[in-house]
């Protein structure tokens, strides 16, 4: 089956330091990778190059049929595919109903009726229909992040990008956040995900792959790559995180 | 500015609070108009003699002002742009523009560019330059719009970097365009950042139109500066003037400080 992101030999410098290394990745519809590593590992940067907030130096990457390479091109595929950031990046002079519905006018060209529906109905999903009229700061970071990930859905995403989306969160709200991406993956939802969440990697993930220095240095099923990995820096890093 | 369509303004709800400063205002309409009835004449007479001038200035000022608002962003964007050209564009424009004095400018385009075209209709023989007229008030226009756009582009730049990257890339990864993201998202929170300085725009530029007066325009100062000379008065005149300046210079500062409390952010 064609894969629903292929990612070739990708290289990636800021400046003077090589942040990918000829990475290559593929990820098939419905499934669940979770990718984690040391900081500066360069799995971050791996993520935005999916939907190229990050432009990549050399390399292929095909996003559900579409190449990364024209300006149109980028604009189709991030619409198809939603990003939940680690600071959540909501909108703080929208409410949070205004939040999910502003790029359903603007880039679907939803009626406003349709966008509210739409909006209202994932809030529900994501269990805080009940802060629809409420401001950004004034909810919980768990909070605000289940909006994040509601105003990506409003898009119909095909794909959703999880940048470290728990690193920010006090502990009491990581579950919270976790439940709605558990659900997001039963319903059958393509994800890429960076995150240290053992628990939710075990729950949904297909794949855990350990990234270091710009390199994917061993992927696996979760539950293999977490108890049993060959690589020597694999077990490193776990030791470290464990 | 560039507001959301469904965005709901964002009044501070809070009851009686009651702008003291407008007392300020108050207070010199106040002398202004105990003047005109105590001492009719010279006071009465200034103030009629000068008062199409005082309309000149409302007007230059606030059509200069608009199309610095506008100029002034398309600056500040080409400055913040990736293209080297644009860039590269904007800043010349801004450090030489900034750099003369606005006297000279205004100088400049009154007196100097009619002669650039002039010359150039008479070289090429194009006679609609040669025989191209200036017309002093649309001159003084462009004067102030090229000045103050200058000043304003970096206002513009100092809001939109404010705004945190993430911003502008959450509206991206939404699929909204770069225009999009800026009139969504990044200028309706900027806005909120630069009122002040905008407003402190509007109010030097309100009094550095008074040296359009050496242009040939008639605004307030040069209305004076004839009825000074004609009626040798000048204690009396400039008394008067200044407290007309300070009319619309505090009346401005109020109208700011209104659409701050307006566009601040829900607490």
């Amino acid at each position: 089956m064609e894969p629903i992101i292929h990612i070739e030999n990708i290289h990636k410098h800021f400046g003077g330091v090589h942040a990918l290394k000829g990475v290559s990745l593929d990820v098939q519809k419905g499934e669940v990778v979770l990718i984690i590593g040391p900081s500066g590992s360069g799995k971050s940067t791996l993520l935005r190059c999916i939907n190229r907030l990050e432009e990549f130096d050399s390399g292929k990457i095909i996003v559900d049929g579409i190449p990364l390479e024209t300006a149109e091109n980028i604009n189709q595929v991030r619409t198809e595919v939603g990003m939940v950031f680690q600071q959540f990046n909501l909108f703080p002079h929208l409410s949070v109903i205004d939040n999910i519905t502003l790029a359903q006018m603007v880039v679907r060209k939803r009626s406003k009726e349709e966008a509210v529906a739409v909006g209202k109905q994932l809030l529900e999903k994501v269990g805080i229909h009940e802060k629809a009229n409420a401001f950004p700061m004034q909810l919980s970071g768990g909070q605000q992040q289940r909006v994040a990930i509601a105003r990506a859905l409003a898009m119909n995403p095909k794909i959703m990008l999880f940048d470290e989306p728990t690193s920010a969160l006090d502990p009491e709200m990581i579950q919270e956040v976790l439940d709605v991406m558990l659900n997001l993956a039963k319903e059958g939802m393509t994800m890429v995900v960076v995150s240290h969440e053992m628990g939710f990697a075990r729950a949904a993930a297909n794949r855990a792959i350990l990234m270091d220095a710009g390199q994917i240095i061993e992927e696996a099923p979760p539950d293999i790559l977490f108890t049993n990995p060959k690589e020597e820096r694999t077990k490193l890093f776990l030791s470290k995180i464990l | 500015m560039a507001l959301a369509p469904n965005q709901k303004p964002l009044v501070e709800k809070k009851k009686n609070s009651f702008d003291r400063w407008w007392l300020l205002l108050a207070a010199v309409i106040i002398i202004i108009v105990i003047l005109i009835f105590t001492s009719p004449d010279p006071y009465y007479r200034i103030f009629k003699y000068v008062q199409s001038g005082l309309w000149t200035t409302v007007s230059l000022t606030c059509i200069s002002f608009a199309l610095v608002l506008v100029v002034g962003l398309i600056i500040a964007l080409m400055r913040l742009s990736r293209s080297k050209a644009l860039r590269g564009f904007a800043t010349v424009f801004v450090e030489v523009i900034r750099g003369i004095p606005l006297m000279v400018q205004l100088i400049f385009w009154y007196f100097a560019f009619p002669a650039v075209i002039q010359g150039i209709g008479d070289s090429w023989g194009i006679q609609a330059f040669s025989d191209f007229k200036t017309n002093a008030i649309a001159m003084a226009i462009i004067g102030l719009t090229i000045c103050y756009s200058a000043y304003m582009s970096e206002v513009y730049r100092a809001g939109i970097q404010s705004i945190t990257k993430g911003q502008m890339e959450a509206a991206r990864s939404l699929g909204m365009n770069y225009f999009q993201a800026m009139r969504y998202v990044i200028l309706p929170q900027a806005i909120r950042v630069i009122l002040p300085p905008v407003g402190n725009e509007f109010i030097t530029l309100l009094k550095d139109s008074s040296l359009v007066s050496v242009v040939a325009v008639a605004d307030m100062t040069r209305r004076g500066r004839e009825f000074m000379a004609a009626n040798f008065i000048p204690l009396q005149t400039w008394a008067m003037i200044a407290l007309l300046y300070l009319v619309l210079t505090l009346l401005a500062g109020r109208l700011v400080a209104w659409l701050e409390r307006r566009f601040r952010l829900e607490k």
